[in-house]
């Protein structure tokens, strides 16, 4: 969905109704129309605190919202065709093998303390990014896999050898982790990269002034002068200034926006939509294009060992009854292991059934009997099964506890625990102790779908030689075989017949339960103009404006 | 009094110690600790041996008592170490929230107690006996209104609705007015409760009797004869209460979006983020103990029976 028509949509309804008839030729016309207004500060309520802002952590979404106006990247991924196009590299080369990858800079780029952003410094970026530094305590970048070393060419010439095929690593240029700071930053320890006024990027806007823990404040860069080269604006930003503030109360969030004191905010549940679109302001939805919102299952607890047992599980699940009762439009379901708008997705709707009927009778085929309080049991244990609530996702405890009741009423019992972080922690990592987990992650690459299953990655499934030592004996060599050759396929159609291949080879499997498309809701005023978000939901307000109001 | 007041100190530094003794070992007991949390996150995506760098990288797999004597030995030296979570130095966290807590707890107490004090003399001067009763019922009522509620109440009425007043990006002043009055409102009821209690049973005192008897206002004898007796059981009250705002403030923070000792508590105890709980537990101990220390020295001031007493024993 583009840009134009997602803001169309949200329109109060009259707007709506005639965004629904420009829609379909001439949408871009009726937005263009107003010209672009220079000025003004964006008020932006976060819902919580930046972390540290050392570039790869940009994932927390807290963290990504602010990193996003300070750093520019090598390359910009179109956030609707998913292309990567030229952004502070003008071109670069890729060798057949996909383990040399040689970075032409455009020339004059300086970060905000007027250092350049030549090879050299890019360079150093990607020697801590893909090595981390230990002394410095940095870690690797998730998106960057088997990297060895670089080698500055010349001044504007940088190229990056990797010990394997890496196709990965040209959208891994693009994402929010690999956005390029100066010397400086990296010169500090990780553990003083929480405050902002020590990250000095390139990016159209510059930290003036923090408050730590309440109040950011970014003003515009006069001299920006190297945005993505296919934007149509080019130049500084149009806004003066962007204030975040730290709001963490979703109702103050949101009375704050509509009573006119700020002009968009971050994490508005669902069922909070409503109150936004019958005040005529607008809900922006972008999706985060990675693995789904989803529970997956830990095969190395006896009790979900069987395969059978897991796809009755996959069947039990009403997933449509999940989102239409806790979620709006803009929570899709999901029709696959990655989302609909994810690279390499193919619809798999059909292995994504609910049928109650059929889930009892592959349980009674497993050899699950109910017992006397009318939970299954096999040999004298109980099908009695633990999940802990992932906070980030939206709504998960209701989620969880929706599922709960489903599987229920085919004598599946699943407690679904809160419990404080160590716990959580510690728990998700002992398949005996959370046979079910939580997961999602977002990335506009195939690449994604091994960063949740692979064992050497976030280990979902937990396999042995994986992320913990408290698994006895589950391997998946045929996925882990699928996942690294999807990792090292340079030839990308059969990289995305692989990726296929996986999403099919999870769900025969049942190694997970997708419930939907997750994105990211903000809220704005109908006066903020030109508002953008990067391909996997981080918004981006180089482009945005204040209409007049 | 020079040797009370060093003793007195000494006391404090045992106490200071123990609170920081304590606070360690029962971060040791929870499951899991600040490195673990934090690495093992999703949103960074590591890999195991990443982890297991960084943890190596930390020393946390070090003896218990080798991380001990690290920690009270920085401590000393007056490094109190990063925030796993937030990144930054502890020292900067604190300065962060220690200003907007104290201004909050400060004013937010200055007028709990004005409310409590209009609230007790109005109970006894009020013209009608169900005025009075009426008045003497309004700290119940304001012991039992959620702050979370109450604060939101605040917000939507005086802000959203009638936009009197800023919630976001407000004036430094105007900023303190919602905050000030959400919190003032539950910690003047139990003063307001206690002096009450203290006014109605000085009142049955001989000496009350024999001012009436003399011709005195009701007025005057509150507030030369009653109010000054009744004064004192409140101030001990009161200097817990104070302790208690400094890092009790959570929820108006959180309502409000205002930084606070409360806050940075909550967040760090969630995180397990052990530098920051050690110097916040060390902090608050200390803020406790200076308040009561200076709670005791003005009992003297406000009850010349206590100065005599101390007089006699020198």
């Amino acid at each position: 969905m583009s840009l134009q028509s997602l803001t169309a949509t949200r329109r109060s309804a009259l707007k709506g109704l005639a965004a629904v008839l420009l829609a379909s030729a001439i949408v871009s016309p009726a937005l263009a129309q107003d010209t672009p207004v220079q000025g003004g500060t964006l008020i932006y309520l976060e819902q919580q605190a930046h972390t540290n802002l050392y570039p790869p952590a940009g994932g927390f979404y807290p963290n990504g919202g602010v990193l996003n106006q300070i750093t520019d990247k090598l390359t910009y991924q179109n956030p609707e065709t998913l292309e990567i196009e030229p952004w502070l590299a003008e071109a670069w080369e890729v060798n057949d093998t996909a383990t040399e990858y040689t970075f032409k800079l455009k020339p004059g780029i300086t970060f905000s303390d007027g250092t350049p952003l030549d090879a050299k410094a890019v360079a150093l970026n990607y020697d801590i990014f893909g090595l981390g530094n230990k002394d410095l305590k940095f870690p690797i970048s998730e998106v960057i896999n088997n990297y060895d070393h670089s080698e500055v060419v010349d001044d504007l010439t940088v190229k990056f050898y990797f010990k394997k095929p890496s196709p990965g690593f040209l959208q891994g240029t693009s994402v929010i982790g690999s956005g390029i700071v100066s010397a400086s930053t990296l010169a500090r320890p990780y553990d003083e990269l929480g405050d902002a006024t020590k990250i000095i990027g390139s990016g159209p806007f510059v930290v003036e002034s923090e408050k730590l823990g309440k109040e950011l404040n970014l003003k515009v860069r006069a001299d920006y002068n190297w945005g993505p080269d296919k934007f149509a604006h080019q130049g500084r930003a149009y806004l003066d200034a962007i204030k975040y503030i730290i709001t963490p109360e979703d109702s103050v969030r949101i009375g704050a926006l509509l009573a006119g004191q700020a002009d968009i905010i971050r994490q508005v549940q669902a069922y909070d939509e409503p109150q936004v679109n019958d005040a005529g302001f607008d809900i922006f939805a972008p999706g985060t294009r990675g693995v789904n919102d989803a529970i997956a299952f830990r095969p190395d607890n006896p009790l979900v060992a069987d395969v059978t047992v897991r796809q009755a599980l996959l069947l039990a699940t009403n997933r449509k009854e999940i989102v239409d009762t806790l979620f709006s439009s803009n929570y899709p379901l999901a029709t696959s292991v990655i989302s609909s708008q994810a690279a390499g997705y193919i619809d798999l709707s059909d292995k994504l059934v609910f049928d109650q009927e059929k889930a009892k009778a592959l349980l009674a085929e497993a050899g699950w009997t109910p017992g006397a309080d009318g939970i299954l049991e096999k040999d004298g244990k109980k099908l009695d099964l633990t999940v802990y609530v992932s906070l980030p996702q939206p709504q998960n405890e209701g989620v969880l506890q929706l599922v709960a009741q489903q599987w229920a009423q085919v004598g599946v019992k699943l407690n679904v625990l809160a419990g404080d972080a160590g716990s959580r922690t510690l728990d998700n990592l002992d398949p005996l102790k959370t046979p079910v987990v939580v997961s999602m992650v977002g990335r506009a690459d195939p690449d994604v779908i091994k960063s949740g299953f692979y064992p050497k990655n976030r280990d979902w499934l937990l396999q042995k030689g994986g992320s913990s030592d408290k698994v006895a004996s589950f391997v998946d060599d045929k996925l882990n075989g699928l996942l690294e050759s999807l990792a090292s396929e340079t030839d990308s159609a059969k990289r995305l017949a692989i990726a296929g291949e996986i999403q099919g080879y999870v769900l025969d499997q049942a190694y997970i339960v997708p419930f939907f498309e997750e994105p990211q809701a903000f809220a704005a005023a109908p006066y903020v103009e030109g508002l953008q978000f990067e391909a996997v939901g981080r918004p981006s307000f180089y482009n945005t404006w204040l209409a007049a109001h | 009094m020079s040797r009370y007041i060093i003793g007195r100190i000494g006391q404090a530094l045992l106490v200071l110690w123990v609170a920081f003794t304590a606070a360690f070992l029962l971060l040791q007991a929870l499951p899991g600790d600040a490195i673990l949390i934090k690495f093992q996150n999703p949103e960074l995506g590591l890999g195991p041996d990443q982890i297991a760098a960084l943890r190596e990288a930390y020393g946390v797999d070090s003896p218990l008592w080798a991380q001990y004597l690290q920690a009270l030995g920085n401590f000393l030296a007056g490094n109190f170490g990063y925030s796993v979570q937030g990144s930054v130095p502890v020292s900067q966290e604190l300065l962060a929230n220690l200003p907007a807590t104290a201004r909050l707890a400060g004013f937010g107490f200055s007028l709990a107690v004005l409310v409590a004090l209009g609230l007790a003399f109005l109970a006894t001067l009020a013209p009608f006996a169900w005025l009075r009763s009426a008045i003497q019922a309004i700290p119940s009522l304001f012991i039992s209104v959620p702050v979370f509620w109450l604060g939101i109440m605040l917000i939507q009425t005086f802000s959203f609705r009638l936009k009197w007043i800023s919630v976001i990006n407000p004036g430094e002043w105007e900023g303190l007015i919602l905050p000030v009055i959400t919190l003032a409102v539950p910690i003047s009821a139990p003063l307001a409760q206690i002096l009450m209690r203290n006014i109605d049973e000085v009142s049955t005192q001989p000496f009350v009797a024999v001012a009436r008897a003399k011709g005195a206002s009701p007025g005057w004898v509150l507030w030369k004869h009653v109010a000054k007796n009744a004064l004192l059981p409140t101030l001990t009250i009161a200097g817990i209460l104070f302790g208690e705002l400094l890092a009790g403030a959570v929820i108006t923070e959180t309502v409000f979006g205002l930084n606070g000792i409360g806050g940075l508590t909550e967040r760090s105890v969630r995180f397990q983020d052990a530098s920051v709980i050690q110097a916040v537990v060390v902090f608050s101990a200390a803020c406790f103990v200076a308040v009561n220390l200076i709670v005791d020295l003005l009992y003297p001031v406000f009850d010349p029976r206590l100065r005599k007493a101390k007089g006699a024993a020198a």
